[in-house]
């Protein structure tokens, strides 16, 4: 619970408003998760599966909150295909510059960020539909899994339009339709309107799940290129609410116009 | 009162399944109250308020509220029992224009607001939670239905704590731990901290939800008050994005009169 305070504290002071409050963190007794003699959750017991045999992603998940700061945490420079233009802005971007332009500043992260929110998240899967709570500005995301075909031309949305399916043990989510104004991470890299999210989240055992995250937007990227973000799950407690707009102070001293 | 207009919008436009429908392919709205496998009425949908205010004579406005909307005590003779202070919060409130309205500074709604808001609603009932996503700032709010009691000094928040359990056909909805400084409506009618609130939820038909909210806060009223809400399932569509912190301009214009 502390990492939870000191990873919104450190990461958050840059970019995202609103100082979480001091919380009284919730105390449920998570049903369902294995638990050792002691009583405490054991989190490398075996993924747990549905009644079609596929991993069940319920939970309450907490991601590494480096990917924020910087999606390409894990690549070596001069690895992210850049086109120029998107490196350019990317350069522009630095060190808070143009940080009123981002717009988590005011208050709406966007995907893909809101996947790499160093708060929790509530995966709720429906027959036809799996839900994304976010603690981190107490919203939401919908992933169609009746069987939908993405829409040819959306609306563009901050969450874009998102449609999952099973390969394997995969769960694989397409995306379209986020509005290019959105940042990748809080280092600036930016996206078109091309943008196509492909995010394959895997469940390696109760208490552990990667998001490899495909970045295809040939508008601002030569090629495809693939980052793979770590989460863990949460257990016996509960979403707490996240409001960024109350009593925001800090987009008035943010650069950029 | 709502700041910030809807941008055009290209509808989402996808059958809803399940829905029954009339020869001609359209949903019958007055079929029977859908339900699921433990035999309870399933709420889940996406609902629109009940349009009860007659438009002016040069059309209905873009956010076409209810009566509710303004005073959700319209229904009551005699209006709200308001203590000696509240009414001359509420008095005081209109006269300033509700310029200090937390709905028009993009704050949360709270849950009563939420139903009064002419905004789409989308109810998922899964076992052991309810959840309602709102188009509104794109949030949700979480009923847990799982047997759990309410917390006994949750921390105060916009949305507070709530929990569902089914007395026949009609969910009972007990929600506390709410934040000092919500408004109940734009007239300002104020719900204090030690506010409970309970909703019994109940689907007429398959088109219609009756929601009779029940206000006990004797800090605000000299007695628990009830008002009955109308919502309507809206078929072949899917919620889209809201923010009403999106490129607002209103909140410096905002003053009083």
């Amino acid at each position: 619970m502390f990492t939870r305070v000191m990873i919104a504290s450190v990461l958050f002071a840059a970019l995202f408003k609103g100082t979480p409050a001091s919380a009284q963190w919730f105390k449920v007794m998570t049903p369902g998760i294995p638990r050792t003699a002691d009583g405490k959750p054991n989190l490398s017991a075996p993924t747990p599966r549905g009644p079609d045999g596929k991993p069940s992603l319920n939970g309450i998940w907490q991601m590494n909150g480096k990917y924020l700061q910087n999606i390409a945490a894990d690549m070596k420079p001069g690895d992210v295909p850049y086109q120029p233009w998107a490196e350019q802005l990317f350069k522009a971007r630095q060190n808070g510059a143009l940080g009123k332009t981002d717009p988590a500043a005011r208050c709406i992260p966007g995907m893909p960020k809101l996947d790499a929110l160093p708060y929790p998240f509530k995966i709720i899967e429906t027959p036809g539909m799996v839900m994304m709570l976010f603690e981190g500005f107490t919203t939401f995301r919908q992933i169609f899994t009746d069987g939908r075909e993405l829409p040819k031309d959306p609306n563009p949305t901050w969450f874009g339009y998102s449609v999952g399916k099973w390969e394997g043990d995969d769960w694989v989510v397409n995306t379209i339709g986020i509005r290019e104004s959105t940042w990748l991470d809080n280092a600036g890299r930016p996206h078109s309107d091309a943008l196509h999210l492909i995010e394959r989240f895997q469940r390696h055992d109760f208490g552990h799940m990667d998001i490899r995250l495909t970045i295809d937007d040939p508008k601002a990227y030569t090629k495809p290129w693939t980052v793979k973000e770590d989460l863990r799950l949460i257990p016996d407690t509960e979403l707490l609410e996240y409001v960024c707009v109350e009593n925001e102070k800090d987009y008035g001293h943010l650069a950029g116009k | 009162m709502i700041a910030a207009v809807t941008a055009q919008a290209q509808w989402v436009h996808y059958p809803t399944a399940g829905i029954p429908r009339t020869k001609d392919g359209k949903p019958n709205l007055s079929a029977p109250v859908p339900r699921t496998k433990d035999g309870k009425p399933d709420l889940s949908g996406i609902w629109d308020v009940l349009h009860n205010r007659p438009c002016p004579p040069e059309g209905c406005a873009d956010m076409w509220i209810p009566e509710e909307f303004l005073n959700i005590g319209f229904s009551l003779k005699g209006g709200l029992p308001y203590q000696p202070w509240a009414a001359a919060i509420v008095k005081e409130r209109m006269a300033e224009n509700r310029f200090t309205d937390p709905n028009a500074h993009c704050l949360p709604t709270g849950i009563v607001r939420m139903y009064t808001t002419p905004l789409y609603r989308k109810m998922i009932q899964t076992p052991g939670l309810l959840v309602i996503l709102n188009e509104r700032e794109a949030m949700y709010r979480q009923i847990f239905t799982d047997g759990r009691p309410l917390p006994e000094d949750p921390q105060p928040s916009w949305v507070g704590y709530s929990t569902g359990k089914w007395e026949g056909d009609t969910l009972v909805v007990q929600s506390s731990g709410f934040r000092d400084g919500l408004w109940l409506d734009a007239n300002g009618s104020p719900l204090t901290e030690s506010g409970k609130i309970t909703e019994r939820i109940r689907r007429v038909n398959f088109g219609t939800l009756e929601i009779e909210i029940t206000v006990n806060d004797p800090k605000a009223y000299t007695s628990p008050w009830t008002v009955k809400l109308t919502q309507l399932l809206k078929a072949d569509t899917d919620l889209l994005d809201y923010y009403c912190i999106e490129n607002e301009k209103d909140g410096p214009h905002l003053v009083a009169k």
